[in-house]
């Protein structure tokens, strides 16, 4: 993986476009033969909060204002998240013609398809900026400052999980399903559909350990409070640098037989 | 003369396990794996050395399984050496398997663009090229549709199109010289060899003998991973010839 420096070469923007083009490629095939197309990369988080709302406001009869708003605020970067590892699983193994006969950075491929997410995630910021409007406090400053921030951890982290396990499943095909408990366990053990202080004393351990907490929170403290919390986005940052050298180290270590396995 | 290829003494083995062990199998296994015996391996090739000089056209002849394709992908660079060296000083224009970044849901435009840039273009490049690649392909309207819904031969007159429209430096064919219905085959293979004829470097697997005596300059025969002979493509096509009848 090496990163061209100079911005002005050929080869430099020949990358670029190529990200560029797979990018394109991810965000129009995925809806290409749909009727709704890409709004239904903001229909499913809006129903599943539609689901949640139901299950845990109406049923359950969960005490707190403005759940929905509180929802979505963190659903939509988690959907950033989920999906982004959901499909990367997949991005070498589905692409064993690419990778053997024509030789291209690899990395684009898991890159497109986060990036392809990405786009599905900007797609939603209008709804977080009505919901801003009508139920918190207003997108601020502190918006233009903290969204860059966020987006970049994210990417560094999503970017460092989908990687490694990219690769490995190209070694052991039992990565795609271990990834679907993984990613439902996840789920439910990050303060998503509830906040962080409900949970009692002496488990909440468990999701100070877990370093999707700290971007979630830090992403819904911004959208409905306009606040940010420097130690979130500190531990959230530290944490995602960990996931992304540990990423490149075994994308490019297994890379090496990557075509002995494939 | 300068050197575009140099392969010294290559030798590349692959694992012979039918079946890829699952996750439990590794868990279970780990201190086999930490001392894999060598008797599961298959070596691809055993000890291979050659250069291929600028403006050459080395054939490359042998049986199934010889280390043709295998040779071909180390020299791409998607394979790496067990042990030995490749070093390759050219832009590589690969023609291995056409359309292999094609998608059926793309139209054939959107393919060309991601597929020239795949092989090594940038987007203003292809963009340029564009008109003489669908002229060439003789598609004409069809362009616009998605490719699943061409026939398989428009499918590899557009998959070759754009490979000889990229600008080689150096060229690596596997079996793929000519294309489509008659005329077109003869219209692809005269497109082909202008390009090789015109100096520039290429390595061509064939099983196609005629077409390697015409066509390459120098020519090799791999048997089961070894370099059984090297020179005038004549001579070598005749002692394979006599290694096979």
């Amino acid at each position: 993986m090496e990163i061209g420096f100079n911005l002005n070469s050929r080869e430099f923007r020949r990358k670029r476009d190529l990200l560029w083009l797979l990018t394109k490629k991810e965000v129009t095939l995925k809806y290409k033969r749909t009727f709704l197309g890409i709004f239904w990369s903001l229909l499913n988080p809006i129903l599943l909060t539609l689901i949640l709302f139901i299950a845990f406001k109406i049923f359950m009869r969960i005490q707190m204002e403005n759940y929905t708003f509180f929802l979505l605020a963190a659903l939509f970067p988690w959907n950033w998240f989920s999906a982004s590892i959901t499909m990367s699983t997949g991005a070498l193994i589905g692409n064993v013609n690419l990778i053997k006969k024509i030789r291209f950075p690899r990395h684009f491929l898991i890159l497109s398809t986060i990036l392809g997410q990405f786009v599905n995630f900007i797609f939603a910021l209008p709804i977080i900026i009505g919901f801003s409007y009508f139920y918190g406090k207003g997108p601020g400053i502190n918006w233009f400052l903290s969204i860059p921030i966020l987006m970049a951890i994210q990417f560094t982290v999503t970017i460092g999980i989908c990687l490694a396990i990219s690769m490995v499943n190209a070694y052991f095909r039992d990565m795609e399903y271990l990834i679907g408990v993984v990613v439902s366990m996840l789920f439910w053990m990050t303060p998503i559909i509830y906040p962080l202080n409900i949970v009692p004393e002496e488990y909440r351990t468990f999701l100070i350990l877990n370093p999707l907490t700290y971007l979630i929170t830090a992403w819904r403290d911004l959208f409905m409070s306009n606040a940010i919390d420097w130690g979130n986005i500190g531990i959230s940052f530290g944490s995602s640098l960990i996931f992304l050298f540990c990423g490149i180290f075994i994308f490019q270590r297994l890379g090496k037989r990557l075509d002995e396995v494939i | 003369m300068n050197c575009v290829v140099e392969i010294s003494d290559v030798w590349k083995r692959f694992p012979m396990r039918r079946d890829r062990p699952g996750f439990k199998e590794f868990i279970v296994n780990l201190p086999k794996f930490a001392k894999r015996n060598s008797n599961s391996y298959f070596w691809a090739l055993k000890g291979v050395s050659f250069k291929v000089e600028k403006g050459e056209c080395l054939g490359i002849i042998g049986e199934n399984g010889a280390g043709k394709s295998t040779l071909l992908s180390l020299i791409l660079g998607n394979v790496f050496p067990t042990r030995g060296r490749v070093s390759v000083s050219e832009k590589i224009t690969p023609l291995l398997e056409l359309g292999a970044g094609f998608h059926p849901d793309l139209t054939g435009r959107e393919n060309v663009l991601i597929n020239g840039v795949l092989l090594g273009l940038t987007k203003n490049e292809v963009m340029e090229k564009i008109g003489d690649i669908i002229a060439f392909s003789e598609i004409s309207d069809f362009i616009n549709l998605p490719v699943r819904t061409y026939s398989s031969g428009m499918y590899l007159r557009l998959a070759f199109s754009v490979a000889i429209h990229m600008d080689p430096k150096l060229l690596l064919i596997d079996e793929i010289l000519a294309v489509g219905d008659e005329t077109f085959q003869k219209k692809s293979r005269e497109a082909l060899l202008r390009l090789i004829k015109g100096g520039m470097t290429t390595i061509l697997v064939s099983h196609n003998l005629s077409a390697i005596k015409e066509i390459c300059t120098r020519a090799i025969w791999l048997d089961e991973g070894f370099i059984k002979a090297e020179g005038e493509p004549e001579e070598v096509v005749e002692k394979y010839k006599g290694h096979i009848e």
